[in-house]
């Protein structure tokens, strides 16, 4: 839902990385990217550029850089609330470090039965 | 390994295909939920917090003014790579009945649940199958049999639990690598038997 004086999305007004704490105050709730708890994200921008950022976006980054991560982790990884981390991914998101993969929206539709046979055949070989 | 091309999942391209799925662990207090992700889980669990601000039941009657009640819900989970495109997260959803909302943020997009119950306190595990049936995520129930608990069958906690026929019911030690394994691996056997039948009778 939108309101009258709400500042305009990200991705229009890409200014300054902002702090974590003056971010997630100012914007907890709005997912830009409707990012979910299981969303999977991977770092693709060099290291070179972490070094720019504000300590959080670089931590995530680093930790992103192998194999991707679920909003989850990096959560737990970092001691931060869930709602703070969507944020801070959805700013890596907009300007172009991470990149991202969120579950179907539960409409699309009946249950994958590859997918499901796939997840039994690992869970099977564990 | 290539799935349906009807991955309409959010996303970048250059992820097309790498995908997340999720199952939930339920069940009351202290019945083990974090011990079977535990035995399960390739990494040690994590643990999540969401901070939850709700506004109060009532209105302070002295000041007119809403009291808002921040409470912080912890959610502990684990991970099993399933192969180079798939990952598998296991959820155990807060045992408290307060949290509910919480679960049913959880429940959207699960691929199933399991139930966990005690047979010392099957009551506990009521609540988590209501919450199942009503919002029609497919589960199965795992008694996990605590030392020192009587030992019922199958029969009669299906009995005692009313739950429906098909719903399977499995006997647990959580604490034991290949017993909590089991339970997952029935549960997406049933998972499989309710997609196809589902597919067969274009429910879908
Ligand atoms: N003897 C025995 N103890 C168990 C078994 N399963 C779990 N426990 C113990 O019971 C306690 C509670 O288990 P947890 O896995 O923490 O239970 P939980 O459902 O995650 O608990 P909450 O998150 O607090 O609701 C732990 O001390 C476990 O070691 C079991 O099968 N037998
Ligand atoms: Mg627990």
């Amino acid at each position: 839902m939108k309101y009258a004086g709400e500042p305009e999305p990200f991705e229009f007004e890409p200014g300054p990385l902002i702090r974590p704490f003056a971010v997630t105050r100012g914007r907890a709730g709005k997912d830009l990217h409707e990012l979910d708890i299981i969303t999977l994200v991977v770092a693709v921008r060099p290291e070179a550029d972490v070094a720019a950022l504000d300590r959080e976006y670089g931590d995530i980054l680093r930790m992103c850089h192998q194999r991707p991560l679920s909003i989850a982790e990096i959560s737990a990884k970092m001691g931060l609330l869930l709602a703070a981390v969507k944020v801070l991914v959805s700013d890596l998101i907009s300007s172009g470090h991470l990149i991202f993969r969120s579950p179907p929206p539960p409409t699309s539709g009946r249950p994958d039965i590859k997918l499901l046979q796939a997840v039994l055949d690992g869970v099977r070989n564990l | 390994m290539a799935f349906e091309t009807s991955d309409r999942s959010a996303g970048s391209p250059e992820m097309t295909g790498v995908r997340a799925v999720k199952l939930l662990v339920a069940g009351g207090f202290g019945v083990g939920k974090t011990t079977l992700v535990t035995a399960v889980s390739e990494i040690k669990p994590l643990r999540t917090e969401e901070r939850l601000s709700a506004i109060g039941a009532g209105v302070d009657d002295l000041t007119g003014v809403e009291r808002k009640t921040t409470t912080t819900v912890a959610l502990d989970f684990g991970r099993i790579t399933i192969n180079s495109e798939v990952v598998l997260y296991l959820f155990g959803t807060p045992g408290q009945d307060r949290f509910w909302f919480m679960w049913k943020e959880l429940s959207v997009g699960a691929l199933g649940a399991v139930v966990l119950a005690d047979t010392r306190r099957l009551e506990d595990s009521f609540g988590a199958i209501d919450f199942f049936e009503s919002r029609g995520t497919p589960f199965i129930v795992a008694v996990n049999c605590f030392d020192g608990a009587e030992i019922y069958d199958e029969v009669e906690v299906r009995q005692a639990l009313a739950i429906d026929d098909h719903v399977p019911v499995q006997l647990c030690d959580v604490r034991d690598r290949e017993s909590s394994k089991r339970v997952l691996v029935r549960l997406l056997e049933y998972l499989m038997t309710v997609a196809t039948a589902g597919a067969a009778a274009g429910t879908w």
